[in-house]
């Protein structure tokens, strides 16, 4: 071995040493490591129909998913072979050919996902979980896919730009630089919401106790309106800092759901702020984008690297490879932090039964499975399966009951 | 191509007679009375031409004149009233009666698929019209109160009409500029007519520089535009996600055009003390004027290649050469931004027109991948005036933009010669 290989083996070590670092205080977590979930059977906790529409809903989704994505994969090769023949639509130097190549290859891919979009739009019609119409859906698609070529054109602005001056190293600045936006992002998302004051007194009230116990105090509740759009009850936590706040769903308070579980709810949520997740959040995503970007300059080397539009196509699909590769770590980082939450909430409340009644109800109104497949659920649940949480109700009931009897 | 065979004759000299400008409207009366009777009857005798060319496969002689009459009328009240015209128009419609005239077809055989679905085919044409084209054409009545025409009503001939009858009040002449926008508009709404009145099968063609082939053209301006413009290959991909692949262009250019105001603002302090613009922001305008037409005619589609983000010259097929810092005239700086009212007026009519033609410019490049020759040079035409009024506002030159479709250097012309 010589001298260089061993040095850059020698980096490697203390990079990869640096990122498990990270990676180890950034999966570390409130729910006790000694926690086992009990065994739950979801036959007698469920009526069979039900069980049976939400399996036959899930198979369905699932497969247009995976068609989807794989129809994105060929799309996005057949681009990276031939796609850099646009570059003769292009008046705009380097970096504007790369711009243009970029939103080409999104606007390709955003065809060949339209049939699955539809399909998608007509099974949740059918289940009754969504209320948006073809041809909204369709136009709001296109908006979107516009909103997406601005967000690329930053993206490769950023890439092509540090690629035309650093070279093969651009990924070391521009990690940081998307790191940035992100924490914007996050930071900004919650102004551009549309949402009004929760109006219910004694949610309110219930949430302000609920605030002290997690430490979260001031922390706004705000109602988002979406039953035009959808059926589907949710709620996030989202912003930093100032602009940190809970948001619920309009559909959440639709007369579904009892003043207990919507508790649950709110505890949940101030419990990803009590922990930091979005913070996290962005840790994770830095820990991700650094080796993604190496390796998007690695592969890109052989068409002359960033700084040439040709390795645009090629670099889509890249990341839309390591994307996919990387769903079964994003969707487990993803798990972790949301079963650190449901522990905060049961912790918060004290109330694992209407946590259970909580979860418990998603299986009707979402017509999510209640224990999916395995690789359903390493590729696509980025929550705890219903009968996790349904489990971890349980298991918090018997750590709560032993801990009081310990002396 | 062989020439379009409804030809517009342009013989009016520009002297107008202020009184009959100022009573132009009140001494129209009697004419809009006898045209909408005239109206009436050409409804029902339209109906009648359709099923006999429908038929026999061409025009019946008799009715084929009666439209011929009509479409020739429309012609010389529009320019009558647009001020394109001085001479009070006579009321039969004849041909070589009046300064704007127009040359129809003898009645010819016509492709029976054309003639059944005319009024389908001209969706298109009169769309066009209605944004660039003369009130020629066949007014239809609805309601009680209001009326539409077929034929146009266009922003462009009523935007040259009104800044014309000011101008001609006080000069006693017709600005040369303003009248040849209104007759090519005129020009273009005989032919939608001419048309949908089955006169002829061909299809309107909206390309400036035919409609006004034997009007002489107007001097050089300093703001010209340069480049390929045979070039009308079109890109499919990028026609269909044309205004989406724009979005990072307007988003620039509107960041770039808030310094641009503040810029100019300082050009106009600038300008007045020295006389001459600073030549570092005159170099920051012209990039912005000129990035300005390549975007507009990317997202127009009247050139096909992404642009560049810098406005630089020399980089885009559609381009534009712009004057070098000169002296310009104190008075005229001072008051640029009323003088650049009535060019503004004009610019807003014509930027209307670019996104008509642009939309249907879309239609046609996603179905033969490439533009169509009229519209190309009907966009050009409403890019290069707007780049001469910004020019003008943002004090890049002092010389007026000049409103004729026509282009006026002679090295230009070839760039815009039928392929």
């Amino acid at each position: 071995m010589t001298a260089r290989a061993a040095g850059r083996l020698a980096l490697l070590v203390v990079l990869a040493a640096v990122w498990s670092a990270a990676a180890y205080f950034l999966w570390g977590s409130q729910v006790p490591s000694s926690l086992r979930l009990p065994h739950v059977d979801v036959r007698q906790l469920f009526p069979a129909a039900q069980l049976r529409a939400a399996s036959s809903f899930g198979r369905f989704t699932t497969l247009d998913w995976a068609l989807a994505e794989l129809t994105q994969l060929v799309v996005f090769s057949l681009y990276a072979w031939r796609g850099g023949r646009f570059a003769r639509e292009s008046a705009a130097g380097p970096i504007g050919t790369g711009m243009l190549l970029g939103m080409i290859g999104f606007a390709l891919v955003w065809i060949s996902q339209l049939p699955f979009g539809v399909l998608s739009l007509w099974w949740e019609r059918r289940h009754h979980l969504t209320r948006v119409g073809y041809l909204a859906s369709a136009f709001g698609n296109w908006l979107a896919l516009g909103s997406q070529f601005v967000l690329l054109c930053l993206a490769l602005l950023i890439v092509m730009g540090f690629a035309r001056l650093v070279g093969g190293w651009w990924w070391l600045p521009a990690a940081p630089v998307f790191v940035g936006l992100v924490a914007l992002s996050a930071f900004v998302t919650p102004y551009l919401l549309t949402t009004h004051p929760l109006h219910d007194a004694r949610l309110v009230a219930q949430a302000r106790v609920l605030e002290k116990t997690e430490h979260v105090q001031h922390t706004p509740i705000v109602v988002e309106p979406v039953h035009d759009v959808t059926a589907l009850p949710n709620a996030e936590a989202t912003g930093l800092g100032p602009s940190r706040r809970v948001v619920l769903w309009d559909t959440l308070l639709d007369g579904r759901f009892t003043e207990p579980e919507l508790r649950v709810v709110v505890a949940h949520e101030l419990g990803h702020l009590e922990r930091r997740h979005l913070w996290k959040d962005i840790g994770w995503y830095a820990l991700l984008a650094f080796p993604g970007a190496f390796v998007v300059a690695r592969l890109t080397r052989r068409r002359g690297g960033m700084g040439r539009p040709e390795a645009v196509p090629l670099a889509l699909l890249a990341i839309v490879v390591l994307d996919l590769l990387a769903l079964p770590l994003q969707n487990a980082i993803s798990r972790h932090m949301e079963a650190e939450a449901d522990w905060e909430a049961l912790q918060a409340t004290r109330d694992p039964a209407a946590a259970t009644a909580l979860f418990e109800r998603f299986v009707p109104t979402t017509l999510d499975e209640p224990n999916p497949s395995t690789w359903e659920y390493l590729l696509l649940e980025n929550h705890p399966t219903i009968e996790q949480r349904i489990a971890m109700a349980e298991a918090w009931s018997r750590y709560a009951t032993s801990a009081a009897q310990s002396p | 191509m062989d020439a379009h065979p409804v030809q517009l004759v342009v013989e009016d000299d520009l002297a107008r007679s202020r009184l009959t400008v100022f009573l132009r409207l009140l001494l129209a009366i009697p004419h809009l009375i006898w045209l909408f009777l005239w109206t009436l009857l050409t409804i029902l005798l339209a109906v009648v031409t359709w099923a006999a060319t429908l038929v026999r496969g061409r025009p019946p002689a008799g009715l084929h004149r009666f439209m011929c009459s009509y479409v020739r009328y429309q012609v010389h009240l529009s320019s009558y009233l647009a001020l394109a015209a001085n001479p009070y128009p006579p009321f039969n419609g004849e041909e070589g009666t009046y300064t704007i005239d127009v040359r129809l077809p003898e009645p010819a055989a016509q492709a029976r698929w054309k003639t059944l679905v005319r009024i389908f085919l001209a969706l298109p044409a009169l769309l066009l019209s209605s944004a660039f084209g003369g009130s020629g054409g066949v007014r239809f009545l609805y309601g009680s109160h209001r009326s539409s025409s077929l034929g146009g009503g266009g922003a462009l001939v009523g935007a040259c009409a009104i800044l014309g009858w000011f101008a001609s009040l006080v000069r006693g002449r017709m600005p040369k500029g303003l009248r040849d926008a209104g007759a090519y508009g005129i020009g273009y709404s005989a032919q939608v007519a001419a048309y949908l009145l089955f006169v002829t099968d061909r299809y309107p063609n909206a390309d400036p520089t035919a409609m006004l082939a034997g009007v002489e053209r107007p001097p050089e301006h300093v703001v010209r535009l340069v480049g390929d413009a045979h070039d009308l290959h079109r890109s499919r991909v990028t026609v269909f996600f044309r205004i989406l692949l724009a979005l990072p262009h307007i988003i620039w250019l509107t960041l770039w055009g808030v310094a641009a105001v503040f810029a100019a603002i300082a050009n106009w302090f600038v300008t007045l003390v020295r006389g001459t613009p600073a030549a570092s922001l005159h170099r920051f305008l012209s990039g912005f004027v000129r990035y300005r037409l390549h975007v507009y005619a990317f997202a127009s589609l009247a050139a096909n290649p992404f642009p560049a983000f810098g406005g630089r010259a020399g980089t885009y097929p559609l381009d534009l050469e712009l004057p070098a810092p000169a002296r310009q005239n104190r008075w005229k700086t001072g008051f640029r931004i009323v003088l650049v009212l009535p060019a503004a007026i004009v610019n807003g009519a014509l930027g209307w027109g670019l996104v008509v033609a642009g939309f249907l410019t879309w239609f046609a490049a996603l179905a033969r991948g490439s533009a169509p020759w009229g519209l190309r040079n009907l966009m050009a035409y409403a890019l290069r005036y707007d780049a001469q009024v910004n020019a003008y506002g943002l004090l890049l030159t002092d010389v007026y933009p000049h409103a004729s479709p026509l282009e006026g250097a002679a090295e230009q012309l070839a760039a815009f010669d039928e392929p």
